[in-house]
């Protein structure tokens, strides 16, 4: 996507749909939207690179997952051109009764081709 | 984790931040407006805030007096590579306790932590998003 030219809501609302399609249904998948520096704390555990981070979301305790996103916000992080994105919703397992609320900050920056990867990403679920 | 002018790793500066950010916000609210500076973004439950001025504004006329905010997760991580531009992002979850209200609030926040020439930092971006049960 040209991401220059769109409005930055709009890259943000894009992004967040694709990283939670390919979350649900290519969980694989993701390793395509981190590098070699991107970060991953995810529950407070630590986890740097993307072969260590796509090991981590792969081998997560479930099978399958369907994310539902309640609200998306985003701004730009700053010179970069990074952008900041924070998501709230909730992401039901199969087999579960009740869904688990989380909320996911993304530092997204831009690459040569125009489109972005995940520099930062920290999860955390939102217990009642 | 990255080192900052004064030595400390961004964990320990992510928490001083937030131990004074949520001090200030629940005893003396009006000085928040020592955090941000005119480049400063805030996203309140979606509405968008730009600069020191109407941040402070923002955040003053919230309607409600007096408040306690407990905090549950501190998370954090550099927003740049090594020699970049050494901000810090962190991200924080805990609830709210409004005076006079039965329960507390249930909330997620995150910073950008951009640092001054002096060692010290400021917001450069923040966002706030009420976690409903």
């Amino acid at each position: 996507m040209a991401a220059a030219q769109m409005d930055p809501d709009a890259v943000a609302k894009a992004f967040v749909e694709h990283y939670y399609s390919t979350f649900d249904n290519n969980r694989v998948g993701l390793g395509g939207l981190y590098q070699e520096a991107s970060m991953l704390t995810f529950e407070g555990q630590k986890i740097q690179g993307v072969q260590s981070i796509v090991a981590k979301l792969t081998s997560l305790p479930f099978q399958q997952c369907k994310h539902n996103i309640s609200t998306v916000d985003c701004q730009p992080s700053g010179p970069a051109s990074g952008m900041l994105v924070f998501v709230s919703g909730n992401l039901q397992l199969a087999g579960e009764e009740h869904a688990l609320k989380f909320s996911q900050m993304f530092h997204l920056m831009p690459t040569p081709q125009g489109s972005f990867y995940v520099f930062n990403d920290i999860f955390r679920l939102n217990y009642a | 984790m990255a080192e900052t002018n004064k030595g400390r790793s961004e964990e320990e500066v992510a928490r001083a931040f937030v131990n004074h950010y949520y001090h200030l916000f629940d005893n003396d609210r009006s000085s928040l407006s020592t955090l941000y500076n005119p480049t400063s973004l805030l996203t309140f439950e979606g509405q968008k805030i730009y600069g020191v001025e109407d941040i402070s504004n923002k955040l003053k006329q919230l309607p409600f007096d007096q408040c306690r905010h407990l905090i549950s997760t501190v998370d954090s991580q550099p927003s740049s590579m090594a020699g970049g531009c050494g901000g810090i992002l962190v991200f924080v979850s805990g609830s709210i306790q409004l005076h006079g209200e039965d329960r507390p609030l249930r909330f997620s926040q995150t910073f950008h932590l951009v640092p001054l020439l002096q060692g010290s930092f400021f917001v450069q971006n923040e966002m706030f998003r009420l976690n409903y049960g």
